[in-house]
């Protein structure tokens, strides 16, 4: 596997380099607005949402731990936390909660990545790691994979899931835990 | 939402996983989710077990294709965090806020003590501080050679340790130690009027380099009695 460049500038940062931390926004800045558009779906807040998720990784760099994962992984963490922090502190009613038709495009997002291992390509995961991930929500029932690929792309909450699904809200939780523990029985194997 | 969700219906082992999975999936309503943040900032095991759900789910970022990015994004970015007084302060409340805080704090106290100089007795004053972090306060007093600290609240979480610092005019943290117990008596020349103490949240041992790396939780000025 390549250097984590990311990586190698988050560290930088965390010394407090400016010129490390104009690299990290000019490598990473494309992506992570990439990640706020998905989830918040509005470009002007997306704006904004950078400014406050770069402002985040200066401040927080210095909680970033190699040994824990990549670079970029860590990065999107943190601009997914933003990002849910926000979108679950709209107002739940009809009109103001996210459009959320888009991942009906019939499209699953890991189709790609495990045919061209984009994961690892794109430093985000370790190669054969990427094939397992596949291989482990391929095991889980479909609708229980396409929802927790949702909720984590796009930010999808419990309530839309059920409304979605036409479940009751802890039908909906109950259903989607279970999901997740064969999920990490699976990778964790 | 008239049913009630029984989360003691999972086993225990695996509950605040689960809660940890559901953080990382987003899935949880505001209240939840703010609750288990603000869990996860003093616990260090919930914390790797965000990270280890954060890892195993990494894998799905690969789906997120590139978005548009706006030139003013990043000129802004830098007014908050180094521009002068007139950029905005930054939204974030960790490190930096807090140094900058302090900074204004120093500057307070300076201003203060050159007004009243002449009122001070030749002999050092007794200074106290109390570090006010909501469930967790440490109250320090200093009597010009040693350093009592009083903690009231939850020790640190297994593998995790307080450490205390001193800001002195320059704005930078120095160590002073860990605090273990509910009272610590740290002997040091490095202290007085105007520094601000911090306690930070570490991993045992505290923080591996110069500077805190954990949040901080408490953080206030010494002043005269």
């Amino acid at each position: 596997m390549t250097v984590d460049q990311i990586s190698l500038l988050l560290q930088r940062v965390a010394g407090g380099d400016r010129s490390a931390f104009e690299a990290l926004y000019a490598a990473s800045a494309a992506k992570l607005s990439g990640v706020l558009t998905r989830i918040l779906g509005n470009r002007a807040e997306v704006d904004d949402a950078m400014q406050e998720v770069f402002i985040r990784v200066w401040q927080r760099s210095a909680q970033y731990r190699p040994e824990r994962g990549a670079g970029m992984s860590w990065l999107i963490a943190v601009a997914r936390n933003h990002a849910l922090d926000r979108l679950r502190a709209r107002p739940e009613r009809a009109g103001f909660r996210q459009e959320v038709a888009r991942d009906e495009d019939g499209q699953d997002p890991l189709d790609r990545v495990a045919d061209k291992a984009a994961g690892a390509e794109a430093g985000l995961i370790a190669e054969g790691e990427a094939r397992r991930v596949v291989d482990c929500f391929d095991e889980l029932e479909n609708d229980r994979a396409l929802a927790i690929k949702g909720a984590y792309l796009q930010g999808i909450s419990y309530l839309d899931l059920a409304e979605r699904h036409g479940v009751p809200l802890n039908t909906m939780r109950t259903w989607l835990r279970r999901g997740l523990l064969r999920l990490r029985e699976c990778l964790d194997r | 939402m008239s049913d009630t969700f029984q989360s003691d219906a999972w086993p225990p082992e695996d509950r605040d996983d689960l809660l940890a999975a559901e953080y990382v999936l987003g899935v949880l309503p505001a209240p939840e989710r703010q609750a288990v943040a603000k869990r996860a900032e003093l616990e260090g095991a919930l914390q790797e077990r965000i990270a280890a759900w954060e890892n195993r789910l990494a894998l799905l970022n690969a789906a997120y294709e590139d978005g548009p990015v706006s030139p003013e994004v990043f000129p802004r970015v830098e007014a908050a965090l180094f521009g002068g007084d007139e950029a905005p302060a930054p939204a974030g409340r960790r490190r930096f806020g807090w140094l900058w805080l302090t900074g204004t704090l120093v500057a307070a106290v300076l201003a203060l003590a050159v007004v009243i100089w002449p009122q001070f007795p030749p002999q050092p004053a007794e200074l106290v501080a109390r570090l006010d972090g909501g469930a967790l306060v440490f109250e320090a007093r200093f009597d010009g050679a040693l350093l009592q600290i009083d903690r009231s609240g939850p020790g640190a979480a297994e593998g995790q340790d307080y450490q205390l610092w001193a800001i002195g005019e320059d704005g930078v943290p120095r160590s002073l130690g860990l605090l273990r117990g509910d009272h610590e008596a740290l002997a040091t020349d490095a202290i007085g009027p105007g520094v601000t103490l911090a306690v930070s949240l570490e991993p045992e041992g505290g923080s591996p380099g110069d500077l805190p790396t954990g949040p901080v939780l408490a953080a206030a000025p010494l002043t005269s009695l």
